[in-house]
């Protein structure tokens, strides 16, 4: 096998609190090859963004910082890097798209100028080339009559339209990876349906390895090649997608997929009550015990479970870090 | 089932919250003790040192320090420390007293324009639109002239000519919390629009309005000290504009007599612009989060 | 069974200002007519700009209506004016969206939930505390929590308070206007269960309002399809989910994405973004995203026409 494009070896991200650091991010390690889709889900605050962050090195300045652990991008440590290393990284190997469409874009700028803009940075194209490529771009993201929309404002587009140009400007510099964190959680479901399936175009035609940050387990279901459940800073369950979805081997990732209502292939009269998780992700300062942090949550729990962290079990690809995994 | 408790069972308002964010800056704690002591002074200070301040106690314009008068004598030879200590009162009155003013006329315009729509706002706003685009001091200096220059006429001509922001401010959080659910809520709860206006949106929409007001007695206090120095005062009280002004002609002389004053009202005002700020960033829920 | 609810023609537009005394109209609701019954649940679903919620809060008199009939318990709810309003809305209350806007920061839990009982309920004084504690238990909420605030309450407690509110005047209907959108997952699960829950044991009556159709279809007895203002389907839970007629509800579906795989093959996009709805087309208003589009479907606007008993659609090729 070849090398892995993006490697995290135990990483470990500390976010400094009033009552002293917090690990968000504790012991993770994972590896993305190149041209495929790995999904990180979870609820909010369980660290799937701050991942990202930390890949794009924007980790919010004297507040998180990486205390131990390598990201390796093409065999360079990320971690090690200064700003201006970063800096070429970032929005041309590396690029993100945000939830947001409308924020993410400036307003006074055209579309066309805010994608050439990227491009004569990056690439160091001439003003003509830059607008022509532009233009190829919209068309690639799907945008109709794109030699027109070139000239739109972001507020003249819909929130779909505004996606679509924020994905062209991430794909302007051809990135090895592109982060999405909640693409469509602000879109319409049959906008996303669109998006989606761009998305999904793109990382087969140009082999774009994909980090899709969702809370969605359909959208993973459909998206993803390989998923990474996180909870509270910390890998609760990963691998291929089918046996994780099929077969949870974390009682996490088994509520998160029962508590959502889905829709089936097939409705039936019957309609039982949802599966529910109780409580809420703990607060951050309880984030480094030594212990399982859903065991608070988790009906399975005893005392093993609240005094040690729990190792992670393999099970062909997948991996649980539970210490009931062969239970479940 | 297995409960996560993260909610501290003491119920915390949203005042003690940003009294404590308050009590954090030091800024703002310095310029509230500054603000304070001199308030103290006003109250207390003409008790503590006694002797009526238009008396003529030395020979005038006598400067500091001598023959125990701390900030020497004015134009009148009278003692200018007893001046400044009743001139604290006068001036903190009609500071606070115009605010007062500016604040009623503000929150009521605005409140009523930015809850009903149609024409209600639009004359209100107009009305607003008015006041704003007058000259501010030759409007007040009319009204002064005109009824005379008593502090009642001074302080209210003041809140006459500075209510406009007030007003716009207080519309604009009303437009803004209008909107919000739980105002919506309130309505399908049958709240009467009375009580949606004044205990649903007004104590939402205060933040923002106490900081101005806080920094409008400032503004007040250096009004009224532009329009004393203009003569345009009560002669029979003693603010410190007025000192400023009476002692005017002979500031290349004795410029402690125009200085001294002047320094009270440069503290003063800015000890009430650090707690204005300091109220901002404690109000402000976004900074709350930290 | 007789209908609690009954909406007739329901109309809604705003006007929308464009530069001097030029006034378009925009109708975010147009003439849609629909029922709920007692104790059951109706959903209606659609994406944004589709009318759902302006539908519903025009039901609860919350937006201003321009036009129709809406039937309430028997009474013409658009017709009361003034002080009659505000007494009978306590009849209908609303559970909002969002957690953090929707409950006033200035105030207890306990006061929160007991505004509606103060300004418009019938039980007496004296036994307003006893209520409140009552619906703080039924809502799963601890009675210490009845003094804090809002902002020391977790979202999906924060709900909690918000259905706690919307039980305060035992109301005939119940709008929950997207009520778990804003919620995690796994809140989401416990805030539906409570709503199930209390709707079997109150007998209560809900005008759900979702974009999610995961969450409609766990939820809904029946379900009306809006796009663009106008009801498109609107069919019983099963036909609706299993039999959709309108191109526009079967996109709808199948857009999303489910961990069920067998659902996500032959998937129909719908390619575009919904027209201006100040220049809405003739015709039928989906004719220009739909995939099955023919020359007819541009001239008349097609009517909610009945395929079987509880199933209508307006699509001329249903």
């Amino acid at each position: 096998m070849t090398e892995p494009l993006l490697k995290i070896e135990n990483l470990r991200i500390e976010l400094a609190l009033r009552s002293g650091q917090a690990p968000v991010i504790d012991d993770l390690s994972l590896e993305l090859n190149a041209g495929e889709t790995l999904s990180f889900v979870g609820e909010s605050g369980c660290g799937k963004s701050m991942t990202a962050l930390a890949i794009m090195g924007l980790l919010p300045e004297k507040v998180g910082s990486i205390a131990s652990g390598r990201i390796l991008f093409d065999g360079r440590d990320m971690a090690q890097m200064n700003d201006t290393e970063l800096r070429a990284i970032r929005g041309n190997e590396i690029s993100m798209i945000f939830q947001e469409p409308m924020t993410s874009l400036n307003p006074v700028y055209t579309v066309g100028e805010q994608i050439a803009e990227v491009l004569r940075r990056h690439k160091g194209m001439n003003k003509r080339d830059a607008w022509a490529r532009a233009i190829e771009l919209l068309d690639a993201v799907r945008i109709p009559n794109a030699k027109s929309r070139v000239s739109a404002y972001p507020h003249q587009m819909s929130g779909g339209q505004r996606q679509r140009v924020m994905i062209a400007i991430a794909l302007a510099c051809e990135p090895k990876i592109l982060i999405a964190d909640e693409p469509t959680t602000a879109l319409d479901v049959t906008v996303q349906a669109q998006i989606f399936d761009l998305l999904r175009d793109l990382g087969r035609d140009t082999g774009t390895a994909v980090i899709l940050i969702t809370h969605d387990m359909g959208a993973v279901a459909e998206m993803a090649d390989r998923m990474v459940v996180m909870y509270a800073g910390r890998k609760a369950e990963y691998g291929p997608v089918s046996p994780v979805i099929n077969h949870p081997r974390h009682p996490y990732t088994k509520g998160l997929i029962s508590c959502v209502p889905h829709l089936l292939a097939e409705l039936t009269e019957e309609r039982p009550d949802l599966t529910e998780v109780p409580g809420i992700v703990p607060a951050l300062a309880s984030f480094g015990t030594d212990a399982c942090l859903f065991a608070s949550r988790c009906d399975l729990a005893d005392d093993k479970c609240r005094s040690q962290r729990p190792p992670e079990v393999a099970f062909g690809d997948q991996h649980s870090a539970c210490w009931k995994a062969d239970q479940i | 089932m297995t409960q996560i408790d993260d909610t501290p069972a003491k119920a915390r308002s949203p005042f003690s919250e940003a009294f404590e964010m308050f009590r954090r800056n030091h800024a703002a704690v310095i310029g509230l003790v500054i603000l304070l002591t001199i308030i103290i002074i006003a109250l207390i200070g003409p008790m503590l040192y006694p002797g009526d301040p238009f008396d003529m106690v030395w020979v005038p314009l006598s400067p500091p320090g001598e023959e125990g008068y701390l900030f020497g004598t004015d134009y009148l030879g009278r003692d200018m420390l007893s001046l400044l200590i009743h001139g604290a009162k006068v001036s903190l009155t009609v500071g606070v007293s115009a605010a007062f003013v500016t604040v009623i006329i503000g929150i009521t315009v605005g409140a009523l324009a930015g809850f009903y729509r149609g024409w209600v706002e639009e004359a209100l706003m107009r009305l607003t639109e008015f006041f704003q685009v007058l000259p501010t001091l030759l409007f007040s200096m009319v009204i002064v002239s005109l009824f005379g220059a008593s502090l009642p006429m001074i302080t209210l001509a003041i809140g006459l000519v500075s209510w406009p922001a007030v007003a716009r401010i207080t519309r604009a959080e009303f437009m803004r919390i209008r909107e919000l659910e739980y105002v919506t809520a309130a309505r399908a709860g049958g709240v009467k629009n009375n009580k949606l206006i004044f205990s649903v949106i007004l104590p939402n929409a205060l933040p923002p309005i106490i900081v101005q007001a806080a920094l409008m007695v400032g503004s007040a206090i250096l009004f009224e000290a532009g329009l004393s120095f203009l003569g345009l005062t009560d002669p029979n009280v003693a603010s410190w504009g007025q000192i400023i002004g009476s002692n005017r002609e002979y500031i290349l002389d004795a410029s402690f007599a125009v200085t001294v004053p002047g320094v009270a009202i440069f503290i003063t005002v800015m000890a009430i612009s650090l707690v204005g700020d300091g109220l901002n960033d404690a109000l402000n829920p976004k900074l709350r989060q930290r | 069974m007789s209908a609690l609810l009954d909406v007739e023609n329901l109309s809604i537009r705003f006007p929308i200002k464009r530069g001097w005394g030029k006034t378009s109209w925009l109708y975010a609701v147009d003439d849609v007519s629909f029922q709920v019954n007692r104790g059951e649940t109706l959903s209606i679903v659609g994406e944004s700009g589709s009318g759902k919620t302006t539908a519903a809060l025009g039901v609860a008199r919350l937006v201003p209506n321009s036009g129709g009939k809406v039937d309430l318990a028997g009474e013409d709810f658009l017709a009361l004016e003034a002080e009659d309003l505000r007494k009978a809305r306590a009849k209908v209350q609303v559970i909002f969206q969002d957690p953090y806007s929707s409950l006033n920061p200035r105030l207890r839990a306990e006061a929160i939930v007991r505004e509606p009982m103060d300004s418009i309920g019938t039980l007496p004084v004296a036994e307003r505390a006893g209520r409140v504690a009552e619906l703080f238990e039924q809502v799963g909420l601890r009675p210490e929590q009845m003094k804090l605030f809002p902002h020391q309450f977790s979202g999906g407690q924060r709900q909690r308070i918000g259905i706690a509110r919307a039980l305060a005047t035992n109301p005939e209907l119940i709008i929950c206007d997207e009520a778990v959108s804003a919620l995690d997952v796994a809140v989401q699960a416990q805030i539906l269960n409570l709503l199930r829950r209390l709707q079997r044991d109150l007998g209560l009556t809900y005008l759900f309002i979702s974009h999610d159709l995961g969450v409609v279809q766990h939820m809904s007895d029946h379900i009306a399809v809006m796009y663009m203002g106008k009801i498109v389907e609107y069919a019983d839970r099963l036909s609706l989910f299993n039999d959709p007629r309108h191109p526009y509800t079967k996109a709808l579906l199948s857009a999303v994405p489910s961990v069920d795989q067998s659902r996500n093959v032959d998937r129909l996009l719908i390619p575009g973004d919904p027209p201006d709805p100040l220049n809405p087309p003739e015709g039928c208003r989906f004719a220009s995203r739909c995939p099955f589009v023919e020359d007819a479907c541009r001239v008349d606007q097609p009517q909610l026409n009945a395929v079987t008993d509880q199933h209508k659609v307006a699509c001329i090729k249903a």
